[in-house]
């Protein structure tokens, strides 16, 4: 169990480290170039790793819903993004208001998709993440006055 | 507001990226009901390949440095991989999807922490206030109860 959940940590900490890394390529790059690369390289690595463990095309692949497919393209918009956002409000910001817009939109697709779910805690869990976001938007914005002379 | 409007432009634009990524989720997550979680992962990396080639052709962004970056800046491809190889391991245990998204997210922030107060992997140092925590508590807090009590992702 512990080592189930030091992986999932682990997994965690793999998502900042790709931002970051792609964060310094779209520096000396662009934020779209870092994305290519990302998914590139990627690309060649998971083919690897299936060609050595193989089934990778087990079950039923073909019979998924077109609209399955548009992972990829929606992905590159949001790995250009990450490289984008990370140099300018900082690998911390980035990564909470991520989080917070995956959750806030994942309650609204499982509302619009009518997914079953206890409507008091997804009132209380978005409450407290919009609560969250202001929190942070005003402290950014203090902060930025003092050095502005907006001292009062 | 005036003086620093691109501000909350970034706020709201990583708000939005999230969306992105539920939606991500949702496609890949369909993918794998039908297929292996390897062409779940597979799939995407290569039309987000071909995607990104057609998005460089017609946006054609400008190089920022003529010199070459080392080489490491362009293995984040691998490490997002790894990803998703570690969470179908822990998907399939005890943690369930609910305790991988909710360990995930605490080893995210806490690293993405480090890393600003360091400035590591030549990204600008930043050190966090206490209004930061705050809002990390508040946002990690409400993800927590979306994530035990509210039956989402």
């Amino acid at each position: 169990m512990i080592f189930y959940a030091a992986l999932a940590v682990l997994a965690g900490v793999l998502v900042s480290l790709s931002r970051q890394i792609n964060g310094r390529l779209a520096l000396s790059t662009s934020a779209m170039e870092s994305s290519f690369w990302n998914h590139l390289v990627g690309l060649v690595f998971i083919t690897a790793v299936a060609l050595l463990i193989g089934g990778l095309f087990a079950g039923d692949p073909l019979a998924s819903p077109w609209w399955a497919y548009l992972g990829g393209t929606v992905g590159v918009i949001f790995i250009a993004m990450g490289s984008w956002l990370i140099q300018r409000i900082g690998a911390a910001q980035t990564a909470l208001m991520i989080i917070a817009g995956q959750m806030v939109s994942g309650v609204v697709l499982d509302v619009v998709m009518g997914a079953p779910g206890n409507v008091w805690a997804r009132i209380a869990g978005v409450g407290l993440i919009l609560a969250g976001m202001l929190v942070a938007q005003t402290g950014k914005r203090k902060i930025r006055q003092v050095p502005a002379g907006a001292k009062r | 507001m005036q003086d620093r409007p691109a501000n909350s432009i970034h706020f709201v634009a990583a708000f939005l990226t999230g969306g992105l990524l539920s939606l991500m989720v949702l496609f890949n997550g369909t993918l794998a009901t039908y297929g292996s979680l390897f062409f779940a992962s597979w799939v995407p990396h290569l039309t987000g390949t071909v995607a990104a080639l057609l998005f460089l052709a017609v946006m054609r962004p400008k190089r920022a440095e003529a010199a070459r970056p080392p080489l490491w800046v362009y293995l984040g491809g691998v490490s997002g991989a790894i990803t998703v190889m570690l969470t179908s391991a822990t998907l399939n245990s005890a943690l369930a999807l609910s305790g991988t998204i909710a360990l995930g997210l605490a080893g995210q922030m806490i690293f993405s922490l480090i890393a600003d107060m360091r400035g590591m992997f030549g990204l600008p140092q930043r050190m966090p206030v206490s209004r930061d925590f705050v809002a990390v508590a508040l946002v990690i807090g409400g993800s927590l109860i979306l994530i035990f009590f509210g039956g989402a992702p």
